[in-house]
């Protein structure tokens, strides 16, 4: 009796394990899972762990969480660290971004271990009606997080102003304004960085009175600025509302619709990296204009342009972060590309570069080659269409490509170049000074030589003609007083910044530009035993395609801020306090794909090697934003 | 950024014209020379001259006027400095007293040259005075009502608006220090010789018809008195 109802327990036990593991199976999605399809580029970091120590009071100080961070964290994160947030460092966390012609959507998606925890930090989320049954929804002003079992996704999703545009204009026309009208309307005038928090919270709401229909008031006299704002809320929430449904109803995510993405999920390295760039192809609004004129043609490329997805991984050591990355092809674009880098590396760069330099690049093309593929891949498109237009152009590729000397064209420029950066040097200028009589004091100005401080670079070219641009530089120093020679090179005067010359070296097979008088002066013929050798020759040459060497310690330091971008600034301020050196190389292309190896080796005192994960992840952001 | 903007504010006239330069000279971080040549002759009436020379800062200046924007504000193109210059010039034309207004704006070395004629030193005040105002309508600036220039028959008063003091206390240590490579150069002109000077730093030219206060900029930034003088000249009627 004991042995028979021994045997109903187990049975009823391993009934019951499976309704479990099955239901559990059924309703649970892992946060991989919650990826829209939608997301173009993925950062996935497998090994969270890492960031386990970073407070979260740093964690905010980066650009990257600059769009959430207002959001999510606030007085409530002080002194805590990641893992007082709640978050399951066993499972793993992913950063997405993608951006389609109707809209722009960003996010994270992470495991949950406590969710008390979790809203101790996300605070500023308001508990909404339930999704579905199981799909938890909170929200704040711009960003959703939802929750299913212990899986989130934190969503923010923005229309392209263009589909606002095109809404918001045809409502604008239909309710009878000119196209021109909104322009007079006052919106951004740049003064409402002036306007502070009291002044926004005191402004005055107004509402129609009672005896208007609220929707009637709002058709009647909404200005230009205030429909497109509600519009653009309206958009916001249909297209979350897609995404939710395809996420949580139809399990259509970017795991199950990109083979190449769910075979990045299964990598084990400390993160990864996912970049569909045929999808940014085809949703950019240039190709939508063509597409609309010459669909066939699009579809084509499109083809060609199919599978063009960058997959990397990225591991950490003690003192280096390594991210090698494959850039993946169809065979045709492949094919461009391998003809493309099927080239000697040119040598001679090297003379030119110094072994103290404190970055380089160089860079291996044979465009001839090159070309001659792209023209044998895309002649055949082209050929297929009917559109006279097409053929038009076709017919005036063919001609050029049958009368004009291509060999010639790119004997002369062949597509390899290298640039090095070697520093800031005082460079001569010309300025006015004012001096006076001593016995009347009248004023007068003389010229003067003047000197500031400037980034010195070299760019070059490789050439097999150098007569060619000798002849274009002979011409133009008939033309101005500018363009003058001097011994072995060229100088333009006033070329950068209307202030400082620039010399060119055209000899030896190289085209060089630079703004070291001393290259120009003392060096036409290279730095002979001054110039690059050893390990980092070896290593660039071995590249092929690309190659580059940053000291970034020392480069980073000695820019010239203050002639550089507000982006480039960023940029700059993302990395600044580290010492290293970044190295880039890459492997020789085939039809399927190019490896790159990027390496950043820092050295000094760091805290851990999670913290430059982050700075790394923060760079590439600032990189990465407009 | 609005370097152009105070390069043409500039126009304004001596003291706040120095003023004004201030964040050009924390701007460029390098060197700027600004000269001031006031004459005055027997009947009051005269001749300003202004100068701001940045050329030898041309390559930064060049480098910023290629950005779209630099510190979140909009960097104006040249073509936009030579609008708002030439609607600074006809708004002092239009003023009272003033007469023969000259702006040359020289872009290829960063050179203002500024000249107008008066026909009092209180017109000249009068006309600078409602430009400032009518540029800053919504901010009150109570130093606007100083008196920097006072001419009785032989004697003239330059002195230093209390503003620029308060301009100055924001600044940095370091953009002081900048300040070091300036140069600020001060004339006065009469028909009649000067017979002398309260300013111990004032030189009077050999014909003793100018005074001349030459410092750096980073000594008047810490000093303003050092612009204050007061200038007796002698009662005969021609130079000596």
């Amino acid at each position: 009796m004991k042995k028979k109802s021994f045997i109903n327990n187990s049975i009823t036990s391993l009934i019951l394990f499976h309704v479990l593991l099955s239901s559990n199976l059924i309703y649970s999605q892992s946060p991989d899972e919650l990826i829209p399809k939608d997301a173009v580029s993925v950062l996935g970091i497998n090994n969270i762990s890492l960031l386990k120590k970073i407070p979260l009071d740093d964690l905010i100080q980066y650009d990257f969480m600059d769009e959430i961070h207002a959001e999510l964290f606030d007085g409530s994160t002080s002194n805590k660290t990641l893992k007082d947030s709640g978050i399951d460092f066993d499972q793993k966390l992913h950063v997405f971004y993608g951006k389609n012609r109707k809209f722009e959507l960003a996010g994270f998606t992470f495991g949950i271990k406590n969710k008390k925890l979790l809203f101790s930090v996300f605070d500023d989320f308001d508990k909404k009606e339930n999704w579905t049954n199981d799909v938890e929804l909170y929200s704040s002003q711009f960003n959703h997080l939802l929750i299913k079992g212990n899986s989130a996704i934190v969503l923010r999703i923005d229309p392209t102003s263009e589909r606002v545009s095109v809404i918001t204009d045809s409502i604008w026309l239909a309710r009878g304004y000119s196209q021109y009208d909104y322009y007079q309307e006052e919106y951004y005038e740049g003064e409402e960085d002036e306007l502070n928090e009291e002044e926004i919270f005191e402004e005055e709401i107004v509402v129609p009175s009672d005896s208007v229909e609220v929707s009637d008031y709002d058709l009647l006299n909404k200005t230009y600025w205030e429909l497109r704002d509600s519009i653009t809320l309206e958009l916001q929430f249909e297209y979350f509302k897609i995404i939710m449904n395809e996420l949580f109803l139809s399990n259509i995510h970017l795991k199950s619709k990109d083979k190449n993405f769910e075979k990045q999920l299964l990598n084990n390295s400390d993160g990864i990296f996912y970049l569909d760039n045929s999808r940014n192809f085809s949703s950019t609004n240039n190709i939508w204009y063509f597409q609309t004129l010459f669909p066939d043609l699009v579809q084509d490329i499109k083809e060609i342009y199919t599978g063009n997805v960058i997959l990397g991984q990225i591991n950490l050591n003690d003192n280096q972060i390594l991210l090698n990355f494959d850039a993946n092809y169809s065979e045709r674009l492949g094919s461009i590309y391998e003809a493309l880098t099927d080239t000697r590396f040119d040598k001679k760069v090297f003379q030119y570069i110094p072994s103290n330099t404190l970055g380089f690049i160089t860079y291996n093309i044979n465009l001839n080659k090159g070309y001659k593929q792209a023209f044998d891949v895309i002649v055949p498109v082209l050929e297929k269409q009917n559109d006279p237009r097409v053929s038009g152009n076709l017919l005036m590729i063919e001609l050029i490509n049958e009368f004009v000397n291509t060999e010639a064209v790119f004997n002369t420029y062949k597509g390899s170049m290298f640039a090095c950066f070697n520093g800031i040097k005082k460079v001569k200028t010309k300025k006015i000074e004012f001096f006076y009589d001593e016995e009347t004091f009248e004023y007068s100005e003389k010229e003067s030589e003047g000197e500031e401080e400037m980034p010195i670079f070299t760019f070059g070219f490789s050439t097999n003609k150098n007569e060619i641009p000798e002849k274009i530089l002979k011409y133009f120093s008939k033309m101005t007083s500018r363009f003058h020679k001097e011994n072995e090179y060229w100088v333009v005067e006033e070329a950068l910044f209307n202030s400082i010359p620039i010399y060119i070296i055209n000899q030896n097979g190289l085209f060089i530009f630079t703004n070291d008088e001393d290259l120009a002066k003392f060096h036409t013929k290279g730095y002979g035993s001054a110039s690059l050798s050893g390990i980092q020759a070896k290593k660039a040459k071995k590249s092929k395609f690309m190659y580059g060497h940053f000291n970034w310690g020392l480069t980073i330091d000695k820019l010239p801020q203050d002639m550089l971008s507000k982006k480039q600034n960023d940029l700059i301020n993302a990395m600044k306090g580290k010492t290293g050196v970044f190295e880039l190389s890459s492997s020789k292309t085939t039809k399927e794909k190019t490896s790159f190896s990027l390496e950043y080796t820092f050295e000094g005192n760091y805290e851990h090697s999670g913290k430059y994960l982050l700075d790394l992840i923060n760079t590439v952001y600032v990189m990465s934003k407009d | 950024m609005f370097i152009f903007r105070k390069l043409i504010q500039i126009t304004k006239v001596q003291s706040p014209c120095f003023l004004l330069s201030i964040p050009i000279l924390l701007f460029l971080h390098s060197c700027i020379e600004i000269s001031d040549d006031l004459t005055i002759h027997n009947d009051g009436t005269g001749t300003f001259k202004y100068v701001v020379n940045l050329s030898s800062s041309k390559v930064k200046i060049n480098s910023i006027l290629a950005l779209d924007s630099l510190d979140g504000k909009k960097v104006p193109k040249i073509s936009e400095i030579k609008q708002m210059i030439d609607e600074y010039k006809t708004k002092l034309e239009n003023k009272e007293g003033i007469h023969r207004v000259k702006v040359e704006s020289d872009f290829s070395n960063f050179i203002l040259r500024f000249q107008c004629d008066f026909d009092d030193v209180q017109s000249l005040q009068k006309a600078i005075k409602e430009i400032v105002i009518e540029k800053d309508k919504q901010q009150e600036i109570k130093e606007i009502n100083h008196t920097w220039l006072d001419w009785e028959e032989n004697k003239l008063i330059r002195s230093v608006p209390t503003l620029t003091q308060q301009t100055t206390k924001r600044l940095k240590s370091e953009d002081l220090t900048r300040l070091k490579e300036g140069t600020y150069i001060s004339v006065t002109r009469f028909d009649k010789p000067i017979e002398k000077c309260d300013n111990n730093s004032a030189k009077i030219s050999p014909n003793k018809t100018a005074c001349m206060i030459k410092t750096n900029t980073y000594s008047l930034v810490n000093n303003l008195s050092i612009l204050e003088n007061t200038i007796y000249l002698s009662t005969s009627k021609t130079p000596q």
